[in-house]
């Protein structure tokens, strides 16, 4: 902090300042967006009694989804027990907890009662799968808290300030494990009840199927590794101070292109279930999807780009080592479950069905976020970025020189045995 | 690195552990599958396809006596086909399912049963997340989108305002005026009989096309007529057991419909 405020005063133009710079505006904007939500409430949006969760709903669900990196790569080190990869689950851990913060913010804006938020942990209806969502989000976050203590005990002012506090705070990495295995259960339920949410409802035919669930955990565990691994490589990248195991990098993207055939083959038979026998309300659903209004969105950002095109990149030795194409790969793994997030929601709600007697009848409604969405949105997603940024910058989120540092070890280890 | 500590057995243990309590958590969860405890009384509405005229009278007199914004309907009368060269209508408050889904997935429980079969909203406990909204089939339920001030034009040709008037950022619905049923029962009246205990939408209707009374009681009006007229309600196929039963237009009861 004393040299922050040093530099202070001869303020020079660098990357870095211009890039703080422009996620602050984006974040100003954002705040003032949701100033004026408060202020004014929910009218200033374009949802509706018939589409009355959009934008925010899938900003909400896309943080949620990148933030899965944390149980799935904390449970591969805890407990499967591949410590190599403990580095890159600590990225994991800390794009987690701010994901999850995330999602906070979009949901405070987005209930018509922020005032009222603490009524979902004070009154409980345990039948709801929202109930279940708060519980799994409030207990989650508490343990990503926890797990991310060592990380915040990186913090150099807080380290000369309060020497005793960050040493305790470093020894909460003794209970990696136990977190882990919390973290894991926890977060588990928690992907699955967010597809659940949906998949519930009786009164929605397209979303009345368990398969949202299974679907939910499958998509964020690759986005959420897609996400952790492509700021762990444009973290190094941008800055020689970063040092990066790539070996690591590599292994776990060549396990998300994995993942990708899992979930491309769910989706694939989820999908196609749906098409056999009319069923009024899920079959328009479909087709809303599949040649509807939604149809560029399924087709081309879910399935060719969000899956496909990953999954090949992924899974191919020579584009996977290829810097450029991974990176590339990561983000269009990221865009892809995100564009499923958004699908899932809206094909659900622009279906009404009558509830009129004789044959079911279907009509359709129309969504699309108004400006006062978008900038409180990107508000959220801006402050998510400078997060992130700040905690690779100042918290060493992204630091491999431990494991590099024991690899040359017992590189050296080897060749004395050899020599020997 | 303290993983050694952290063994196998260790794992298994914590892991039983988790699943002792999610399995416990479900036991719960299952012993308190939401329906209403019943009651003395079981409120019910019968609407008449073949009397009403589709005049919106009872939607007026709900928004007057509730104090509904304008922009939103508790009761809404919606043309549904012609019989006979008769336009048909059919008029649509909250089902107050006996299984309501709405109750199911409210994560605060500001959506409640009431003994008497009324399902509630708590407004002092609803935070506005409108997950009732996408689990009522019926569309019944309506968000308070902006905050409704100033007069309401519905008052006071149509009656006077019965409750306090909901604020921004909550689900508001039809309650079957369970304020004048309460009130009447206090004062000794019977609710379907005397207009001062019965809903203020049963009460408006010029032509008689609604009738309202107690299920448990097999000489209510509702009972008698549900005894001798074919009715049926609304999407009972996703088994929301609603408490409104409508009279098909068809004076036969020949196209019994739903």
């Amino acid at each position: 902090m004393k040299a922050l405020s040093l530099k202070l005063p001869k303020f020079k133009i660098t990357p870095w300042s211009l890039w703080i710079g422009f996620l602050s505006l984006v974040i100003i904007a954002g705040v003032c967006a949701g100033l004026i939500v408060f202020w004014k409430g929910l009218v200033v949006t374009n949802l509706t009694d018939l589409v009355p969760w959009g934008l925010w709903i899938t900003i909400d669900l896309s943080s949620i989804a990148v933030a899965a990196g944390a149980f799935s790569l904390c449970a591969g080190v805890y407990l499967i027990g591949l410590k190599r990869y403990h580095a890159i689950a600590r990225t994991a851990t800390f794009i987690g907890l701010i994901g999850y913060t995330m999602a906070l913010f979009s949901l405070l804006m987005d209930i018509g009662r922020p005032d009222r938020f603490w009524h979902a942990l004070v009154y409980w209806n345990k039948h709801s799968l929202l109930w279940e969502v708060t519980m799994c989000v409030t207990l989650y976050l508490t343990v990503l808290l926890f797990e991310s203590m060592p990380i915040f005990a990186n913090l150099e002012w807080l380290q000369k300030k309060f020497p005793k506090l960050t040493a305790k705070m470093k020894g909460v990495h003794h209970y990696a494990p136990y977190l882990a295995v919390v973290g894991l259960g926890l977060s588990m339920l928690h992907q699955s009840s967010l597809g659940a949410v949906y998949g519930v409802l009786k009164a929605r035919p397209l979303w009345y199927r368990p398969d949202i669930s299974v679907l939910f955990i499958i998509s964020a565990v690759a986005a959420g590794m897609a996400l952790t691994v492509f700021v762990s490589m444009i973290s190094a990248r941008l800055s020689n101070r970063i040092k990066v195991d790539d070996s690591i990098l590599e292994r776990v993207a060549y396990f998300i292109g994995w993942i990708l055939v899992g979930y491309l083959y769910f989706r694939f038979w989820d999908a196609l279930s749906m098409t056999y026998t009319y069923e009024p309300g899920r079959t328009e659903g479909l087709s809303l999807l599949t040649s509807g209004p939604l149809s560029f969105n399924f087709w081309v950002g879910e399935i060719l780009l969000g899956i496909v095109t990953p999954m090949i990149l992924l899974l191919n030795n020579r584009t996977r080592n290829l810097p450029v194409w991974r990176m590339v790969a990561l983000l269009l793994v990221v865009g892809g479950v995100v564009a499923y997030r958004w699908d899932t929601n809206l094909s659900g709600f622009l279906i009404v069905l009558s509830y009129l007697p004789g044959q079911p009848t279907i009509s359709y409604t129309k969504y699309v976020p108004s400006l006062i969405e978008f900038l409180a949105g990107f508000g959220v997603i801006a402050y998510g970025i400078m997060a992130v940024s700040l905690g690779v910058r100042y918290l060493k989120v992204v630091d491999h020189s431990d494991v590099l540092e024991e690899e040359e070890v017992s590189h050296n280890k080897e060749a004395k045995a050899i020599a020997v | 690195m303290t993983d050694k500590n952290f063994n196998r057995r260790d794992f298994l243990k914590i892991s039983a552990l988790g699943v002792t309590a999610v399995a416990g958590l479900n036991m719960i969860r299952k012993a308190e599958a939401s329906s209403a405890v019943e009651g003395a009384h079981q409120w019910a509405m019968v609407i008449d396809q073949s009397k009403c005229t589709g005049c919106g009278y009872c939607t007026l007199a709900c928004r007057a006596h509730n104090d509904v914004n304008p922009d939103i309907s508790w009761n809404q009368v919606i043309q549904v086909e012609k019989v006979n060269g008769k336009d048909v209508f059919i008029a649509r408050p909250c089902m107050q399912c006996a299984k309501a889904p709405c109750v199911d997935v409210c994560m605060v429980g500001a959506s409640y049963y009431r003994p008497d079969g009324i399902v509630m909203m708590d407004y002092d406990k609803c935070i506005g997340c409108r997950y009732c909204e996408a689990a009522c089939p019926y569309g019944a339920r309506a968000f308070n989108w902006e905050a409704f001030t100033g007069p309401n034009p519905a008052v006071p040709q149509w009656g006077e305002p019965e409750i306090e008037r909901r604020g921004r950022g909550v689900v508001e619905k039809c309650s079957f005026c369970y304020q004048r049923i309460d009130r009447g029962l206090k004062l000794g009246l019977t609710p379907g009989e005397d207009a001062d205990a019965t809903p203020a939408c049963v009460v408006a209707c010029p032509v008689g096309a609604r009738l309202f009374g107690d299920l448990k009681d097999p000489e209510s009006i509702v009972s008698k007529i549900l005894k001798e007229r074919v009715s049926y309600q609304l999407r009972v196929d996703l088994g929301t057991s609603p408490r409104v039963y409508y009279l098909p237009a068809e004076p036969a009861g020949t196209g019994v419909q739903g």
